[in-house]
């Protein structure tokens, strides 16, 4: 009888000290609750200095969490809105606790060696399913170690904290942008397990006064499968919130004032969802006032009542509540990927429950500073419509199937190049220089919409099948399916290679990470 | 008589001789597209057969029950089905996956002849079993451990497994594609290389020319050898690339060795893995496995070559239950081989039906109005085959 108590007591100490150890992800909020914005990280004379930790759970339904975890003095929170100021710093110090003998009994899994030989920065190890490292989505930055490198980085579990050192660009476009590990080979894990986070590079109030004084809310979007690789039912989420979904009724709840005017900036953090995101009031879309796409202000706001959001693409939006009395529903719509796609359905996010201001219940909102206006001249990219290109180049996606089981590749390809699928070792695809500006044409041969995306930059979208499209700046954009007959479908977009502070290697991809992890994905030198 | 006349009223006679006991005999041999539904074993597990209209149509008309279980998937261009017909033998010979069964169906009854299976590890659980038939031998490739098993046929359809020859790729690849011509087989990996045995005596001795593909080597398309089909004359090896276009390459096989293979692109249309070509030569059906259409390209007995021909539009299945295309079939086996049958895996598994019109250099792929053909036992339908079968 002792000897078993002794035992218990050692198994159970045992087990708290490896849960201690894995760095297990906080609770998530329950089904059908207020929906709650993450906690927000502000710089400080100029700096934002903050430390996450990779962690890793498995919740009772069997979903696999991943989880950046942040100690804040009122326990573990995850994922934390980081803000930064055009201008200042970010330091982030990141640790891996994601257990070397995971319980899914992946470890020790393998791929591709991640490093490319000879260069390495953090840890100079073998990429794992226990590896990470970070990718600041969108951000204009360099592609170097301790900045936004994913091709070297690598962080192992057990590695002291990885120090990030990011200077954010004086002319960094305000707007949302998010960061997610980028470890080739196993990204689709990560961030299907929820590790993804916003940041905000404020000022949007000074380019875009429509949203001055507006409160504002950031919805990050996430996606889940039980298994990631394998096609079958998924959850999204609502920061971090189950939406409604077959065998989950429970809707969860965005509070508003009736009649009131918000800012949402909305991240699709998911994994290959493609989402036309509505605004349903009184069950018809409303207009909404569409301000910035991929954390880049629009030139003027339109109003669309539909907002397609690719995998990692951002859309921010001003949004009126239903009146007193009304209701309101924020959902995705289906969306048809092509007969080899996946199935993206329509789920409601959140319903809309309408409050006065003084319920106790209503969702905290960041009212935003009014401050002096700026010009859009003034951040990066302005005036890129009217640069004369210095090359042009042809890409396209494509897909080659053995069986219905696969095995399956996914390429992209500059055109006239042997289709390859990436290889950490490879040399770059694309070579250019520090002052290229070029167009670049990519066609979708494949019969699955993929959504290109290319680190270090936005892009300036020229066409969409050969029409002119207006000028939005980008850094994700879908590419329809191919049919099967008649012409691919394709988009021309306007590459700035002008900032010397990205000449580097850097990577290009479609954002469905299985398709990048399987090598969707190549690199691209731009030498100083 | 001037030796013109003899040879006017001479050659009739010979002709009339030789052809009438042949007429007699094929007017006695039944015409079936068989499919081979490979199903689960909780499904029917099953081949089905049908009967062929004389305007092409079929007609279902028997479910023969099969003792193995199935996938429902697995390599485009394994052929799970296989027809003989030989003077003693008219047969039909289904691959199980899950279990590695091959089960002889005897054409004239539609009754089952035997069933064989190889060694242990001989399964196609991964990706199926494909086989290849002549006179004497079937040979099976187990996509599970990658060996090509030799059986016996006996007379009545059954088999006697005599043994396994373990093969792989030059990169490692299972055994995927197979074709027999004579003493010659021509197999695909799936890795970019090809090899030839020699089954003059059954089981396949390595001829020792294992190479990997033009195309796989040098193309710039992502191109690997998986279908293969072999001229009549045994002059040509024709592989179908899985491939993102329709990427074909011909080896010259005529020293009994494969050559090195000559890469041909005649189509953007996606993927080229099952072909098949047409009774007279002068066409080779492309199966697009991804955008479900059929292309057809010119083909050159003489010198090997192809040229593009025409493509089918996307075949109907594909608008209304997704669907991969896969194995082919002809309806006859003279001509280009009247309508061409092509298996659709998907939702509702099917039979295309297409017609097919080729003169003066150009041609074209048209879907009959009464396609396609669901085949309601299959979860998955990959493989089909047609009996009689072309006779190369």
């Amino acid at each position: 009888m002792r000897a078993a108590y002794k035992l218990v007591l050692t198994l159970l100490f045992c087990g708290f000290s490896f849960s201690a150890a894995w760095g297990q992800c906080p609770a998530r909020p329950a089904s059908g609750t207020v929906v709650q914005d993450a906690l927000s990280l502000y710089s400080q004379n100029g700096v934002l200095n903050a430390g996450l930790n990779l962690g890793y759970s498995v919740d009772q339904y069997g979903y696999t969490h991943y989880c950046y975890r942040y100690q804040s003095s009122n326990g573990v929170v995850e994922s934390p809105t980081l803000r930064v100021n055009p201008g200042d710093k970010l330091m982030l110090n990141v640790t891996d606790s994601i257990p070397t003998n995971s319980p899914d009994g992946r470890n020790g899994m393998h791929m591709h060696a991640a490093a490319p030989a000879g260069t390495t920065c953090g840890d100079g190890g073998t990429a794992t399913l226990q590896s990470t490292n970070v990718h600041f989505h969108g951000l204009n930055v360099p592609p170097t170690c301790h900045q936004d490198d994913v091709l070297t980085t690598l962080i192992q579990p057990g590695d002291g904290p990885f120090q990030y050192s990011i200077q954010i660009p004086t002319t960094e476009p305000p707007g949302l942008y998010w960061y997610h590990p980028h470890v080739h080979g196993f990204t689709e894990f990560q961030v299907n397990g929820g590790a993804a986070g916003a940041l905000v590079v404020e000022g949007m109030d000074k380019v875009r006064p429509e949203v001055s004084g507006l409160p504002e809310r950031v919805f990050v979007i996430r996606q889940q499968y039980l298994v990631p690789w394998v096609p079958g039912p998924y959850q999204l989420t609502i920061n971090y919130q189950t939406t409604t979904a077959p065998g989950n009724p429970l809707t969860p709840i965005i509070q508003m004032k009736p009649g009131q005017k918000e800012f949402w900036r909305v991240a699709n953090a998911t994994l290959q969802d493609f989402m036309p995101v509505q605004v349903l009031v009184n069950g018809a879309p409303e207009q909404l006032e569409l301000v910035a796409l991929d954390g880049y202000p629009l030139s003027a706001t339109r109003m669309e009542n539909t907002i397609l959001i690719p995998p990692a693409g951002r859309a921010e939006f001003i949004v009126t509540a239903p009146a007193s009395g009304g209701s309101g529903t924020f959902q995705t719509l289906a969306y048809n990927t092509g007969l080899t796609g996946n199935a993206d359905i329509l789920q409601a996010f959140a319903t809309i429950q309408l409050v006065d201001d003084n319920s106790a219940a209503k969702a905290p909102v960041n009212p935003i500073a009014p401050g002096p206006k700026m010009s859009l001249d003034g951040i990066k990219f302005a005036g890129l419509k009217n640069a004369a290109p210095t090359a042009s180049r042809s890409l396209f996606f494509s897909e080659e199937f053995g069986g219905t089981n696969g095995p399956i590749q996914f390429y992209v390809t500059v055109d006239g190049q042997k289709q390859v699928v990436f290889n950490p070792n490879e040399a770059p695809a694309i070579t250019t220089k520090v002052g290229a500006v070029e167009d670049w044409t990519i066609e979708n041969r494949a019969l699955e919409t993929h959504a290109f995306h290319i680190h270090q930059i936005h892009f300036m979208m020229l066409e969409v099948d050969g029409k002119a499209v207006p000028n939005d700046m980008r850094d994700t954009i879908e590419i329809p399916y191919w049919t099967g007959s008649g012409p691919y479908h394709s988009v021309k977009v306007r590459m700035d290679f002008t900032d010397p502070t990205i000449a580097g290697t850097f990577v290009f991809h479609c954002h469905i990470l299985l398709h990048e992890d399987l090598g969707m994905m190549h690199k691209i030198l731009v030498q100083p | 008589m001037p030796a013109k006349l003899l040879r006017c009223r001479v050659v009739p006679a010979l002709f009339l001789l030789c052809i009438f006991p042949i007429a007699a005999m094929a007017g006695s041999t039944p015409s079936y597209v068989v499919t081979n539904d490979d199903s689960p074993g909780f499904f029917p597990v099953s081949a089905t057969f049908y009967g062929v209209g004389s305007t092409g149509l079929l007609t279902l008309d028997k479910f023969v029950t099969l003792t193995g279980s199935g996938i429902a998937g697995g390599y485009f261009n394994a052929n799970r089905v296989v027809a003989l017909n030989s003077s003693n033998n008219q047969c039909i010979f289904a691959s199980a996956a899950a279990n590695g069964e091959i089960t002889g169906i005897s054409v004239s009854t539609l009754e089952i002849g035997g069933s064989a299976t190889g060694s242990s590890s001989d399964t196609g659980l991964s990706n199926g079993v494909g086989l290849a038939v002549n006179n004497q031998y079937l040979y099976a490739g187990y996509t599970d451990s990658s060996n090509i098993g030799t059986f016996q046929v006996q007379s009545g359809c059954s088999l006697t497994f005599i043994s396994d020859v373990a093969t792989t790729g030059l990169q490692g690849g299972f055994i995927s594609g197979m074709k027999i011509h004579g003493n010659m087989m021509v197999v695909t990996y799936g890795d970019g290389s090809i090899e030839s045995f020699n089954i003059a005596n059954g089981p396949p001795v390595p001829n020792g020319d294992q190479q990997n593909s033009t195309a796989y080597n040098t193309s710039q398309g992502a191109s690997y050898p998986n279908g293969v089909d072999i001229t009549q004359d045994g002059h040509f090896a024709i592989f179908g690339d899985t491939a993102t276009s329709n990427s074909i390459e011909v080896s010259d096989i005529s020293s009994g060795k494969l050559a090195a293979t000559v890469a041909y692109n005649v189509g953007a249309q996606i993927n080229s893995s099952n072909i098949m070509l047409s009774p007279d030569e002068t066409l080779l059906y492309i199966a697009n496995t991804q955008g479900d259409a059929l292309t057809a390209a010119f083909f050159n007995a003489t010198t090997g070559a192809l040229t593009p021909g025409c493509t089918s539009n996307n075949l109907k299945a594909y608008g209304t239950a997704w669907s991969y295309l896969a194995g082919i079939a002809t309806e006859t086996n003279t001509g280009t081989g009247g309508m061409i049958y092509a298996a659709e895996f998907g939702l509702k598994s099917s039979i295309a039906m297409i017609q097919v019109a080729s003169a003066n250099g150009k041609c074209t792929l048209t879907e009959s109005t009464k396609s396609p053909v669901f085949d309601p036992d299959s979860q998955g339908l990959l493989s089909i085959t047609s009996f009689p079968p072309r006779s190369f």
